[in-house]
């Protein structure tokens, strides 16, 4: 052993000295070394960090550590990154609060969130429909004025809504002049066409007061219908316990408004899709000008994103001149031709010279927008306290809906960027369950109620034929003639509740003043529902917060083993399984890294094979020399092997150390997150990467690797290298 | 006396592509303890391979060749490099020093390669050898910083630090000027007188012959004669 030792003394000696003789090779052999120990480290602590600030977003947000649902179902659940495709198909948790006792005996379960997910369209507001309820109003305050003062007060109010209307109205004929210049005679609907002249006349509005209600309705038949500014939105949600989830995910807070009380409907908006999806365009466009200029030090000149969102700004301003009314029509034609020192009269085109704006004047016209214009403009097409009617299709296919008071808007803090995090909108469980196509205790009752009264009763499958068509000698019949009509007589209970849902709810704003439309905003806002019904209902999952989460494997098995215990068959899976695509998305990141790794250490593989191969020729003599005097070919192995190991440790670990520096002063300064989607994988605006230990000892293991695989092939050249090498003269 | 060297009917062929090429075609030889013997022939006549068949590098393709009383054919790879590690100094033509080293442990590094001395004995050995070859204050020297006969001094040295039986030479003088190489050959003389090293040494050159005991003639792989180096020079002068 001693013996051995001191070999390895003297190769290592000689070893040392090689390197340090032929320095040239050392160092190139080492800086790819080097390189390859530093992307280790860095790649690797970079990536982890990466992991780490996602899994908080998808924790935090929406997640939780483990999500459950029913084994049963068919589809797996995906909490997140879906977007318009249906709803997974799940089977649902009967009764939730059971679901939750059995979960919190679960040691490590610190608390548990009752969810549903799903996605509902909703059609938001059409700025002539409500001109056109506004000038209806006025019509009748009109007439039902007692006084004189009254009467006066309702006839300005009449004028001043006429006077939008025909502005409405002009924006519409222009569009038909535009439309007209671009697109064939034919594609334009004469009756159309001709419905908007007159529209526009001056003898339509002078007999308007006339009969009035003729008037308004051929505005709302022939016009209202041609101005289709009415967007469809789509909007997922997460039924859930309000309390709940922001007890369990801590990051949530209320941006606007306030928190939905407990036991209420309604919804409160994620504040990103209330920015992006709700609110003016051109006022979010303005914002995002404004974000990309301060936030990201781009330049109009130079960006073609910005370019893009001006031009944009300039040719849309038909969705802003829609909501001005004679007054503001005027107030914005003062206020712009003011700004702009421009003597144009046509508001169209001083708001399309106000939005054309560039590096020098924008923040200027942005204060202008905000101060001047905003004040009179509906800035979002919903406002924190409307009734929200959301439709949905009910899992039997049915429409359903729903109104819910928008109570507010929240952000996830660290998330507020973020599109993915930010997707996900909140509404209560019972609306929910409403929506889904399960029923409220609330609800039953009404059925129960109903069939009472028209005398029906419950039939079973097995004789529903013979309830409908009366009993029938023999069963010759065909099977197949047999189950569709039996089909038809019994199905589930969910289908007749969604069949007899009382009147499909009106679209928001169509609600109009009618009793029964008070009656129904007034039923959203004020009803109370016990908490025992919220609690004991149907849900599809529920997110689970652990107390440690470094266990997540273990529980996720023992809140399955558990749930079987207690009769209930429930499926766990873990927060990145959960997220769907973006849980993939770091799996394919890695792959990404870890094959660029690889490529670069086959790169190195290959050059410091081929640099130590030439080294290695170049010594055929020295190493003849050293067999002839004696040198077993050990020796000659062990030297080269060294060599190469040396180099390996001391480069390799000075990559890693560098690449340890790096995530470090990186880690304290951050890397900002340029695009809302690095928000969310960031877990904020920035990422701080972290060193993992584990990394380090991982870099240090590839590179020893690669330097000892890169060293066989010299090595066993070296070792064929024969005493007679060292006799040959070159001559 | 006793023969350190033995060479019977030693044949050795060497395989050029497909084509066997004799280099030696039947060689008998023996070499006393203490001799300082020349190997004489032209290019070719196969010197070298003889050479190369006594320092164990080689082993012959048929007859025998015991150094030190023990048959090369017979030993393992391993064996015949403990053989030469123990029992044979070389000294190349090219000097055959290891660059990165430095004179002395250039020297030093067969005894290191031995590991049977310590560090102290080692030091001890190596400066004595530097002293003996007048290299005593290069020690700290790299090999590119001397002229060619320090450098063959240093492997003379390096080839004398074990204490070998046998010295072999490879035309040692070849690479050097006349003066230096007599230089050379007196020393290594000297150092065959005072230590009783066996000396063997190749060479073509009549000058060098001169110093030998006895010169070995070789022509076309086969041997020629044993002669004095006084007749080996008249048949030069003749010739």
């Amino acid at each position: 052993m001693r013996a051995w030792f001191s070999t390895l003394g003297v190769v290592a000696q000689i070893a040392f000295r090689n390197l340090f003789a032929s320095r040239l090779k050392t160092v190139i052999v080492g800086g790819i070394i080097f390189f390859g120990g530093l992307l280790v480290v860095a790649g690797n602590s970079l990536l982890d960090s990466l992991v780490a600030s996602m899994s908080r977003s998808v924790i935090g947000s929406v997640a939780g550590h483990i999500q459950v649902y029913n084994a049963k179902s068919k589809d797996s659940l995906e909490v997140m990154g879906r977007m318009m495709m249906g709803d997974p198909d799940l089977a649902q948790l009967d009764d939730f609060a059971k679901v939750r006792e059995s979960l919190l005996k679960v040691p490590n379960v610190k608390s548990v969130v009752p969810m549903g997910i799903s996605g509902a369209l909703v059609t938001s507001g059409n700025t002539i429909d409500l001109a056109l309820e506004k000038l209806r109003n006025a019509v009748k305050a009109r007439q039902a004025a007692k006084t004189d003062q009254e009467r006066l007060s309702a006839d300005a109010h009449v004028t001043s809504e006429k006077a939008h209307l025909r502005q409405i109205v002009a924006v519409l004929q222009n569009d038909l002049k535009n439309a007209s210049a671009v697109l064939d005679a034919k594609a334009i609907d004469k009756d159309d066409a001709a419905a908007v002249v007159r529209a526009a006349s001056d003898e339509f509005w002078r007999d308007f007061d006339k009969d009035p209600f003729a008037a308004l309705e051929f505005l709302e038949n022939r016009i209202a219908s041609q101005a289709a500014d009415a967007d469809l939105l789509f909007l997922n949600y997460v039924g859930t316990d309000f309390t709940s989830f922001q007890k369990s995910f801590d990051r949530m807070k209320i941006v606007d408004g306030t928190m939905v009380p407990p036991g209420k409907r309604g919804f409160l908006f994620a504040k990103h899709v209330y920015e992006e999806q709700l609110k003016l365009k051109a006022a979010r466009r303005f914002d995002q000008i404004r974000e990309g200029k301060l936030q990201q030090g781009e330049t109009i000149a130079k960006d073609p994103d910005l370019q893009r969102m001006v031009r944009e700004n300039v040719a849309q301003v038909r969705e802003i001149l829609l909501q001005l009314d004679a007054d503001k029509t005027a107030d914005f034609r003062r206020k712009l031709q003011r700004e702009l020192g421009s003597q144009e009269n046509d508001v169209g085109k001083l708001l399309a010279a106000f939005f054309q704006t560039d590096d020098a004047n924008f923040l200027g016209r942005y204060d202008f927008f905000y101060k001047e214009l905003a004040p009179s403009l509906e800035l979002y097409r919903v406002r924190i306290g409307d009734v929200l009617t959301i439709k949905a299709f009910t899992r039997s296919g049915y429409v359903q809906s729903v109104n819910v008071p928008v109570y507010g808007t929240f952000e996830f803090q660290g998330l507020e960027k973020s599109t993915l995090a930010g997707a996900l909108n909140l509404m209560d469980l019972v609306s929910f369950r409403e929506l889904y196509g399960f029923m409220s205790g609330e609800k039953l009752a009404e059925i129960e109620e109903m069939q009472k009264s028209v005398g029906a009763h419950d039939v079973s499958r097995e004789n529903a034929e013979a309830e409908l068509f009366g009993p029938r000698s023999g069963a010759a019949a065909a099977p197949a003639a047999d189950t569709a009509p039996a089909k038809k007589a019994a199905p589930a209970p969910r289908h007749v509740e969604a069949t007899t849902t009382p009147g499909v709810a009106p679209v928001l704003h169509d609600l109009g003043e009618s009793l029964g439309g008070k009656l129904q905003r007034e039923e959203a806002r004020s009803r109370v529902f016990p908490p025992d019904e919220v609690e004991r209902g149907v849900v599809l999952n529920a997110a689970v917060i652990l107390k440690d989460p470094r266990q997540i494997r273990q529980t996720m098995a023992a809140i399955e083993a558990q749930g079987k215990k207690d009769g209930l068959e429930l499926k766990a899976i873990d927060w990145q399984t959960a997220a769907g695509l973006i849980g993939q998305f770091i799996n394919v990141i890695r792959v990404v890294l870890y094959v660029a790794i690889l490529i670069i250490f086959l790169i190195a593989l290959v050059i410091i094979n081929n640099a130590l191969v030439m080294a290695t020729l170049e010594r055929v003599r020295e190493i003849g020399t050293l067999r002839a005097i004696g040198a077993q070919r050990r020796f000659i192995l062990t030297m080269l092997v060294i060599e190469s190991l040396v180099v390996g440790t001391i480069f390799g670990g000075l990559g890693a150390a560098v690449g340890a520096i790096i995530v470090s002063v990186v880690g304290k300064v951050g890397i900002p997150a340029k695009s809302d989607i690095w928000f969310f994988f960031f877990s904020g605006p920035r990422l701080h990467p972290f060193i993992g230990t584990s990394n380090i000892i991982a870099a240090f293991i590839i590179v020893l690797l690669v330097s000892a695989f890169s060293s066989f092939y010299p090595a066993w050249i070296a070792m064929r290298v024969t005493p007679r090498q060292a006799m040959q003269e070159d001559e | 006396m006793k023969a350190i060297v033995s060479v019977r009917d030693a044949v050795k062929n060497y395989r050029l592509g497909t084509v066997e090429v004799p280099a030696l075609r039947g060689v008998t030889l023996d070499v006393v303890e203490g001799d300082f013997l020349a190997i004489a022939g032209p290019s070719g006549s196969g010197k070298t391979t003889l050479l190369n068949l006594i320092g164990c590098v080689d082993t012959p393709t048929s007859g025998t060749v015991e150094v030190a009383g023990k048959n090369t054919r017979e030993l393992s790879e391993r064996e015949l490099t403990s053989l030469r590690l123990h029992t044979i100094g070389f000294i190349f033509q090219s000097f055959n020093l290891v660059s990165v080293l430095t004179v002395f442990q250039n020297v030093e590094l067969p005894l290191l390669l031995q590991r049977e001395l310590t560090g102290r004995e080692r030091a001890q050995r190596v400066t004595a050898l530097l002293d003996r070859v007048g290299l005593h204050e290069y020690g700290g020297h790299r090999p590119s910083e001397l002229s060619g006969g320090q450098r063959q001094r240093v492997a003379i040295a390096r080839a004398l630090v074990t204490r070998p039986h046998i010295v072999l030479a490879d035309e040692p003088t070849a690479n050097l000027d006349s003066v230096t190489g007599a230089n050379i050959l007196d020393l290594m003389r000297e150092l065959n007188r005072t230590e009783r090293t066996t000396f063997i040494f190749s060479t073509h050159d009549q000058k060098v012959m001169s110093h030998a005991n006895a010169v070995v003639r070789l022509a076309d792989g086969k041997f020629v004669d044993r002669v004095s180096p006084a007749e080996a020079a008249a048949e030069g002068a003749r010739v």
